[in-house]
């Protein structure tokens, strides 16, 4: 056997120690740079809960990594030193087994809680948007004045009728749809309903805390309140093909005055395309 | 020679019986190691070129060209060829590298000689297990040269992308053949876990209870079980999708689905059916990965810290319960797939619970730790790099486990760096760590110990340096699997940590390759070992001669009078008593011997 009791050219020990250290010291600061998005929905709870956790799991991240350098350190093999042969103990056992769920169990309740409330469903007065994925564009149908979507069909998808909407139905005729460009109101509860045409795809908006995937032949949706008017983007997050990292779409979220003139001019130029 | 397997075990074999078709589970065991390090080296490269695309999107590389034409054409990687490279690395190490090695490989080397047994209990369907899953193998490296490339759907296969032909290059040909090599793979672990769980059932030596096995075993008895258990869904899940993408049938195919201006005829399917069953496997198979990690990174730092391990039920409890929790957690992957938020709930108490078993391994590790003599050689170094990573891997899995907070993570980098860390980086390790610690038992010779703590050194910090950063990529809203993030304005300012994961990601795959060197000179060149137990450790396999024959001992199997984690006994004038030891009686448990 190697003699394993050598002095060593490099002290394996110190050297662990000091690079478990250095570890923590940078992986640490770095949280500092690296934030997420800014925020401009009144998923704030998602935030907190964030960096609840953040902070709950960063300590014990410092915590236990600093003790394992520490004993990597402290107990090197040293001539003469003594060891234990303490090996067992109910007591330790059930303090960590314990300890750790108690950490845990405010986690998951706050995290239920939060679930249930991001979940929830869409209050009446929401604003309803239906966002169609398609390998590789998103399109966002408006209901109209009417409030109401006019019917799809998957055999009427053509070119010419990329939603399938049932032109017979009589709700479907002040409906609109603009391609990679959503417009939304702020501080006005929002229902965005996803479908699919082909695969799956991920309506992911990174300033909203929203993601919710698209899946072929079911009705998915999100509700939240965007807080903030400004211009962001929206990704697709679940691979959907060879264009999956471009298949992004803008969002636009204006003042209240602004989004009624902006419905107009929409409604006036589908009603200009639909008259003869 | 108190058995009758000797008589095919001492006689002179052909190579073809010796090499290529042997009965001997600590040859099939090598072959599968082998396998594993050249799907490592494939796997490996695909990773390096999936970060050479992230690092420096868009560049022109005439050289890698030359050897890709097709998905480097005009030098610049093609985004098909990107979405190939990732879905291949993940298949490839999941399943034929991180499987195969720790469990087939060190599964089928230890437990016999861990429990004292000549072989494992059905050493023909051994062999089967190993030749049935080379065919898997050939299949999946066969699937890069078939028109339109190898599988492009990701290693989970999600359809339709993997049900329809259109919907992506790899859908053709590739996908197919991805699904036939899932079914040799699974057909093979199947067979590799029956052996398992029968073979330590029931061959185990006089006096090795259960609660004397070392946790090697443990793990490798768990996983057996877990194997047996989850990958049946696979199997099924593969050949309906081989249904719906031939036949015409519409299990995960819904109405309505519309690609390249074609309307396809299927009706009432469920794509999140698909996901359910792959999922079912697909944790599990996680577990599969970690816990023979877990095994060996405890027997390891029993044998280099001089200490017995700590809290051994405890650990024994924890790989129980992390096994059958394990089967009860899937529908984590799947929060914001569309599956009922209530299922989710569910899913997160199941999750979060799994997180005190695997709090409790690494205090006991810790605790392992406290009042050590720590003999720092490769193979501990390794050790504690697994509990390191363990740690970081673990904690951000409360992120990720919490639904709420799963939202805006779900699907970025902070996955691919929590998995990476958890499950990829304690698989990796584990499997390094094993493989240095077990060399000399293998090949009667020690590998390199310089050249080991080199390669220890470039692989601890490069992993951090390519994983730790990818929490930020995740943090700041960066998706998985986009070939190029700065499409998006917001990612942007992102490209300089791409940059520098992709240098950290080149040292470390660079620093394997020391490893293959080390491993191959030192098989024929290296240190020749002179004792049985060189490392002077306790458990039954030190007990074999240098290099164990068929059959293993060659007199008696020895009975085992202990457990195997008897270092620095206080009745015992050694540091070390072996399981094979009568003496001195084992100290009562509950904290007695307390400390010396």
């Amino acid at each position: 056997m190697p003699d394993q009791n050598a002095k060593p050219y490099v002290n394996h020990g110190m050297a662990m120690a000091i690079s478990i250290w250095a570890i923590i010291l940078i992986s640490v600061l770095f949280f500092f740079k690296y934030q997420i998005p800014e925020l401009a929905s009144d998923r704030s709870g998602l935030d907190t809960l964030y960096y609840v956790i953040l902070g709950i799991t960063g300590a014990a991240f410092v915590l236990v990594q600093l003790v394992l350098g520490l004993y990597i350190w402290r107990f090197r093999h040293r001539e003469g030193a003594v060891g234990s042969y303490w090996h067992e103990s109910h007591k330790v056992e059930m303090i960590w087994t314990l300890g750790t769920a108690v950490v845990l169990i405010p986690i998951v309740f706050s995290g239920l809680a939060l679930w249930n409330r991001v979940q929830a469903a869409p209050p009446d007065d929401a604003f309803v948007v239906e966002a169609v994925g398609a390998q590789f564009q998103w399109d966002f149908r408006y209901p109209g004045s009417d409030g109401e979507f006019g019917e799809f069909r998957p055999e009427l998808y053509s070119l010419s009728n990329p939603l399938g909407i049932d032109p017979a139905d009589s709700a479907s005729a002040d409906d609109f749809y603009r391609t990679n460009q959503l417009v939304l109101p702020v501080n006005r509860p929002i229902h965005i309903q996803l479908r699919s045409k082909d695969v799956q795809h991920a309506f992911f908006l990174p300033n909203f805390r929203v993601k919710q995937d698209l899946v072929p032949g079911m009705a998915t949706s999100v509700t939240f309140t965007p807080i903030k008017v400004g211009e962001y983007e929206i990704a697709c997050a679940e691979l959907c093909g060879l264009g999956h990292y471009r298949m992004r779409a803008f969002l636009s979220v204006k003042s209240e005055a602004d989004f009624q003139n902006w419905l107009s001019e929409q409604a006036a130029a589908t009603a200009a395309s639909v008259s003869p | 020679m108190s058995e009758g397997h000797d008589d095919h075990g001492h006689g002179k074999q052909s190579f073809i019986r010796t090499y290529l078709f042997s009965f001997d589970h600590k040859m099939i065991a090598k072959q599968y190691l082998t396998l594993a390090m050249s799907m490592a080296l494939v796997g490996g490269l695909l990773a390096m070129l999936v970060r050479l695309q992230l690092g420096w999107p868009g560049t022109q590389w005439p050289l890698v060209e030359k050897l890709f034409p097709v998905g480097m054409a005009s030098g610049v990687m093609t985004p098909e060829f990107y979405i190939m490279l990732f879905t291949m690395h993940g298949t490839i190490m999941v399943f034929f590298v991180l499987s195969l090695a720790p469990v087939s490989g060190f599964g089928n080397f230890l437990i016999p000689l861990q429990i004292g047994a000549r072989d494992m209990a059905f050493p023909l369907l051994n062999m089967l297990s190993f030749w049935t899953v080379v065919p898997g193998a050939i299949i999946i490296l066969i699937s890069f040269l078939v028109e339109g490339g190898a599988s492009a759907s990701g290693w989970t296969a999600n359809p339709p992308l993997s049900a329809i032909r259109s919907a992506i290059p790899g859908s053709g040909t590739g996908q197919t053949l991805w699904i036939v090599g899932m079914i040799f793979f699974v057909a093979s672990f199947t067979m590799g876990g029956l052996n398992f769980v029968v073979t330590i059932f029931s061959l185990r030596t006089k006096g090795l209870s259960m609660m004397r096995l070392p946790l090697t075993t443990w793990a490798q008895f768990t996983v057996g079980v877990l194997g047996l258990l989850s990958f049946p869904a696979l199997t099924a899940a593969v050949i309906l999708l081989l249904f719906d993408r031939g036949l015409g049938t519409s299990f995960y195919l819904p109405k309505g689905i519309f690609i390249g201006e074609t309307l396809f005829p299927h009706e009432g399917g469920a794509p999140l059916l698909w996901q359910h069953l792959f999922w079912f496997l697909g944790h599990p198979e996680v577990y599969i990965i970690m816990l023979p990690a877990m095994g060996f990174a405890s027997d390891i730092i029993a044998t280099f810290s001089r200490r017995p391990i700590f809290g051994y039920r405890a650990m024994v409890y924890a790989i129980i319960s992390i096994g059958t929790l394990s089967f009860l957690v899937w529908g984590h992957h799947m929060f914001v797939s569309g599956m009922s938020p209530f299922l989710g709930s569910a899913f997160v108490l199941t999750t979060l619970a799994i997180a005190i078993p695997s709090a409790v391994k690494t205090f006991n590790w810790l605790a392992t730790l406290w009042q050590a003599r720590i003999r720092f050689t490769t193979p501990m170094l390794f050790a504690l790099g697994i509990v390191s990573l363990f740690v970081t891997g673990g904690l951000t899995g409360v992120f990720l486990g919490t639904n709420a907070t799963d939202i805006q993570l779900h699907d970025t980098y902070f996955v691919v760096a929590h998995f990476h860390f958890i499950m990829a980086g304690a698989g990796l390790f584990g499997a390094l760590a094993a493989v240095y610690y077990w060399f000399p038992k293998m090949y009667g010779r020690f590998m390199s110990e310089g050249l080991g703590k080199v390669h220890f050194w470039l692989t601890f910090l490069a992993y951090y340096g390519t994983f730790f950063p990818m929490h930020y990529l995740g943090i700041a809203g960066m998706m998985r699997r986009i070939y190029d993030p700065n499409t998006y304005e917001y990612l942007k300012p992102l490209q300089p940590v791409n940059t520098f994961i992709t240098i950290c990601a080149f040292v470390l795959g660079s620093a394997q390759l020391i490893f293959v060197a080390n491993y191959f000179w030192s098989m024929f060149k290296g240190k020749k070992c002179t004792e049985s137990n060189p490392w002077q450790s306790n458990s039954l396999e030190w007990s074999t001669p240098v290099v164990p024959g068929h059959g293993n001992w060659e007199g008696d199997i020895p009975e085992v009078h202990r457990w195997p984690y008897d270092y620095n006994h206080p009745d015992d004038k050694a540091d070390f008593t072996p399981q094979w030891k009568a003496t001195p009686a084992k100290v009562s448990a509950g904290g007695v011997g307390a400390r010396r």
